[in-house]
C-alpha cells in the first residue's frame, strides 16, 4: 500500500514533467520533419567492367547535384523541405542486375526517383517495376523501345542515336568526302541491336556502303579476329556503334598493329581518357558522338567546375553520359517544385512541360513527334575528336525543339 | 597465305593464354577433385597487382620499364601464392574431393575476392604500358613483340609444367594422387600437402596468365571471370583433369575464336563454343583426352 502511494505520488509529480517532455519532443520532431525530410534518389549503372567509367562518373555527378541543392536549402514541396541522398548500385550492364538493382532501390531503399540508369537491357528490366509501381526513371538507354506513351514514368536524360546519328555521321562525311565504305561493330545486346539498323540506314543515306555489320559479346577479351577481319575488308570507316570506350580501345589497338588507318567513329564515344588508356596513340583522330570538351570555350561555367572536380575526384573528365545525372536532378527539382509535390504521379505529369537549367543551359523535354511522348531531354549534339589524347569539340547543333524553347 | 598465317598467329596468341589458365584449373581438378570457380580471381589479382606496382616502380622508384614489369611480376606471384595458401588452409583443404562443398566455397570466395578487388581498385579499366610495343611481321602475320613474348613464355611454362609432372618426385606424387588418392596415401604420400602444392601450382599458372595479359589488355576487377568461362569450355572439351587435354582444348578454342571470329563474327564464335560443349557432353563427356572414369 505504501509502495503504491509512493508510486501514485511519483506519477503525479512526474506527470507534468512527462507532458512537458512529450510536448518538447513533439515540437522537436515536427521541426525536424519539416527541415530534414530526405528524398532518396537512385542510380543503376555499371560500376565494374569495361563500362565502369560511365557508372562511376554518373554517381559522382549526381552527388554534386545533390550537394548543390542541399547547400541551397533542399527542394521545397507541399510545405516540406527535402534534402537529397544518392544511392547507387552496379547493374553490370545486364538485364538481370538491372532488375535486381531496381528491386533493391524500390523495395528496400524506398526510392521513388531514379536519376540515372545505363543500358537498354537493364533499363527495360527496370521499367517492369518502375512503370508498375509509379517510379520516375531517368535513363541513358539508346534503345527506342524504352520510350513511348506506354512508359509515361520514363525520361531520357541524354541524346540517343535518334538525336545523334544523323548530324554526327553527316559531319564526319563532310570532313571526309571520299569515304565510300564502312564496317559496323556492335555489342550483341539490346542497345547494339536497336542501334544497328539505324546506323546502317543513316550511313546508306549518306552514300556509304556497309561492308559488314558484326557483333561481339560484352566481356570479350580477345579482339584480334575481328580486327583481322576489319583490316582485310579495309573499309574507309569503322563505326563502333554502342561499344564502350574500353572495348573500342582494345579493337583500335589491334587495328593499329595490323596497319589499318581509316576513319574511326564512336557513336557512343564518351570517355577519351578511358579510350586512350587502352588504345594509346591508336585512338588519335577518332570521332566521338557522345563526348564533350567540358574544359573548352563552349562549355558552361557549371560544366567547367564539374569537370575539374571530376578529374580530381574520379581521375577523369565527365562526358555526355556521366554528366546526365546532374541534369536529371536539376530537371527533377524543377518538376517537384512546379508540381509542389514529391508524388511521382504528379511529378511525371509536370516533367514534359517543365523548363530547367541543365549543365548545358536552359532545357526541357521533347521528342513527342518521334517517340509519341515528350520524354527526351533536349540537349545539343556535340561532335568531338581525339587530338593529342584530348577531346576537342568540333561542332555542336541544337535540336529544332531546343532552339524553339530557347527562343521562347 | 598471309591470311592463313595471320589466323594461325591469332590462334596461338589467344590459345596460349587459354592454355595457361586452363592448365591450372585442370591441375587443381585432377589433384583435388574440385572445381574451383574462384580460379579467375587469381588471374585478376595478378593483373591488378601489375597495374599498381608498375607505375609505382617507374614513378616512385625510378626503375626502367622492363625492371618495373619484372618487379611487378614478382609481386603478383607473391600476392597470388599468399592468397592461394590462405584460401587452401582455411577453406579448400576441408572440401577435398567434395564437389558440392567446393562449389559453394569457391563461388562464395569468388564473390568475396571480387568485392575486395572492387573496393581496393574501383571498377574502371586499368592499363600499363607494353614492355615490347613494336610490331613485327612473321611470314605476313603482324603481331606485337609483346604478344610474341607471351606465346613464347606460355610455351616455356607449359613445357616446364610437363617436365615437372613427368620428371620430378612432386610430379609423380601429383600424378599418383590424381590417379588414385587412397592408393597414394597407402604408399605414404601426404595427400593434403600434395594437394596444397597442386593448388599453388594451379594458382601460379593463373597468375602467370594474368601477369602476361596485364600489359596487353585493359584490366578490370572481373577480368579473370571472362577467362574462367573459356577455361571451363576448354577443360570440358579437352578432358577434365587432363594436362594434355587442356593444351589441346586451349589451342582448339583459340582456333574457333580466331577462325570463327574472322569468317563470321565474335558472337558467332562464342556461340559455336557453347554448342561444341553441348555436343561433347552428349557424345564424348570425358572430352578429347579425358579418362572415361
Amino acid at each position: 500500500m505504501h509502495g503504491r502511494s509512493c508510486s501514485q505520488s511519483g506519477m503525479r509529480k512526474r506527470g507534468p514533467v512527462r507532458l512537458f517532455g512529450l510536448a518538447a519532443l513533439s515540437i522537436l520532431f515536427a521541426q525536424g520533419a519539416a527541415a530534414q525530410e530526405t528524398l532518396k534518389l537512385g542510380i543503376s549503372a555499371p560500376m565494374s567492367g569495361a563500362a565502369a567509367t560511365w557508372g562511376l562518373g554518373m554517381e559522382w555527378a549526381a552527388e554534386q547535384a545533390a550537394e548543390r541543392i542541399n547547400a541551397e536549402g533542399g527542394i521545397t514541396a507541399g510545405g516540406e523541405t527535402y534534402m537529397l541522398d544518392i544511392v547507387a548500385y552496379d547493374n553490370k550492364y545486364s538485364a538481370t542486375e538491372g532488375a535486381r538493382t531496381a528491386q533493391t532501390m524500390l523495395s528496400r531503399d524506398g526510392v521513388k526517383f531514379i536519376v540515372g540508369s545505363i543500358g537498354t537491357a537493364p533499363v527495360r528490366a527496370m521499367q517492369a517495376l518502375t512503370e508498375r509501381q509509379g517510379v520516375i526513371l531517368f535513363n541513358t538507354a539508346w534503345g527506342k523501345s524504352v520510350k513511348g506513351p506506354d512508359f509515361p514514368y520514363t525520361f531520357t536524360q541524354m541524346n540517343t542515336p535518334f538525336e545523334i546519328l544523323e548530324p554526327f555521321y553527316s559531319f564526319v562525311k563532310e570532313q571526309h568526302r571520299d569515304i565510300k565504305t564502312a564496317v559496323l561493330i556492335s555489342p550483341n545486346d539490346a542497345t547494339g541491336q536497336e542501334l544497328e539498323p539505324l546506323a546502317i540506314e543513316t550511313w546508306k543515306s549518306l552514300g556509304v556502303e556497309m561492308l559488314a555489320s558484326d557483333w561481339y559479346e560484352r566481356g570479350t577479351t580477345e579482339f584480334q579476329p575481328i580486327a583481322t577481319k576489319i583490316a582485310s575488308l579495309d573499309p574507309d570507316v569503322v563505326d563502333f556503334s554502342a561499344a564502350p570506350p574500353g572495348d573500342v580501345g582494345a579493337i583500335l589497338k589491334e587495328l593499329d598493329v595490323l596497319g589499318w588507318d581509316g576513319v574511326k567513329v564512336m557513336s557512343a564515344g564518351t570517355s577519351v581518357d578511358a579510350l586512350t588508356a587502352v588504345a594509346g596513340a591508336a585512338a588519335e583522330g577518332a570521332y566521338l558522338g557522345a563526348s564533350a570538351d567540358f574544359d573548352g570555350p563552349t562549355a558552361t561555367e557549371v560544366q567547367r567546375k564539374l569537370n575539374a572536380g571530376a578529374r580530381e575526384a574520379i581521375g577523369e573528365p565527365l562526358n555526355g553520359i556521366t554528366i546526365s545525372s546532374y541534369d536529371a536532378i536539376m530537371a527533377l527539382r524543377s518538376a517537384i517544385e512546379a508540381a509542389d509535390s514529391v508524388d511521382p504521379a504528379k511529378v511525371k505529369g509536370v516533367l514534359p512541360t517543365v523548363r530547367f537549367e541543365s549543365s548545358y543551359g536552359p532545357s526541357g523535354f521533347g521528342g513527342e513527334a518521334l517517340y509519341g511522348y515528350p520524354q527526351q531531354m533536349l540537349l545539343p549534339v556535340i561532335v568531338t575528336q581525339v587530338k593529342d589524347g584530348k577531346p576537342v569539340e568540333l561542332t555542336r547543333a541544337n535540336p529544332a525543339e531546343l532552339d524553339a524553347l530557347l527562343n521562347n | 597465305m598471309e591470311l592463313f598465317v595471320q589466323l594461325l598467329a591469332n590462334t596461338l596468341q589467344i590459345g596460349s593464354v587459354y592454355v595457361l589458365f586452363a592448365l591450372g584449373l585442370t591441375l587443381i581438378f585432377g589433384v583435388m577433385k574440385i572445381v574451383n570457380f574462384a580460379h579467375g580471381a587469381f588471374f585478376t589479382a595478378a593483373a591488378l597487382v601489375v597495374t599498381s606496382v608498375m607505375p609505382f616502380a617507374m614513378d616512385t622508384l625510378g626503375l626502367s620499364l622492363p625492371a618495373s614489369y619484372l618487379l611487378a611480376a614478382i609481386a603478383a606471384f607473391a600476392v597470388v601464392l599468399c592468397i592461394g595458401a590462405v584460401v587452401f588452409n582455411f577453406g579448400f583443404q576441408y572440401v577435398l574431393k567434395d564437389l558440392n562443398g567446393s562449389f559453394i566455397l569457391s563461388i562464395g570466395l569468388l564473390l568475396v575476392l571480387n568485392g575486395i578487388y572492387l573496393a581496393i581498385y574501383g571498377g574502371a579499366p586499368r592499363s600499363v604500358p607494353q614492355v615490347l610495343p613494336d610490331t613485327i611481321n612473321i611470314f605476313g602475320a603482324k603481331l606485337t613483340e609483346q604478344r610474341l613474348a607471351l606465346v613464347i613464355i606460355s610455351i616455356v611454362v607449359t613445357g616446364g609444367l610437363y617436365l615437372l609432372i613427368e620428371r620430378t618426385r612432386l610430379g609423380l606424387a601429383l600424378r599418383a594422387v590424381a590417379q588414385d588418392q587412397e592408393a597414394a596415401m597407402l604408399q605414404g604420400m601426404p595427400y593434403r600437402r600434395v594437394a596444397l602444392y597442386g593448388f599453388l601450382i594451379g594458382a601460379a599458372l593463373a597468375a602467370c596468365a594474368g601477369v602476361l595479359m596485364a600489359p596487353i589488355n585493359a584490366v578490370t576487377t572481373v577480368s579473370g571471370d571472362e577467362f574462367l568461362i573459356k577455361a571451363f569450355i576448354i577443360i570440358i572439351i579437352g578432358g577434365l583433369g587432363s594436362v594434355a587435354g587442356a593444351i589441346v582444348g586451349g589451342l582448339f578454342i583459340g582456333m574457333v575464336e580466331s577462325v570463327g571470329g574472322y569468317f563470321f563474327d565474335p558472337s558467332t564464335a562464342t556461340l559455336t563454343m557453347f554448342i561444341l560443349v553441348i555436343v561433347f557432353l552428349l557424345v564424348r563427356p570425358q572430352g578429347i583426352l579425358g579418362n572415361a572414369d
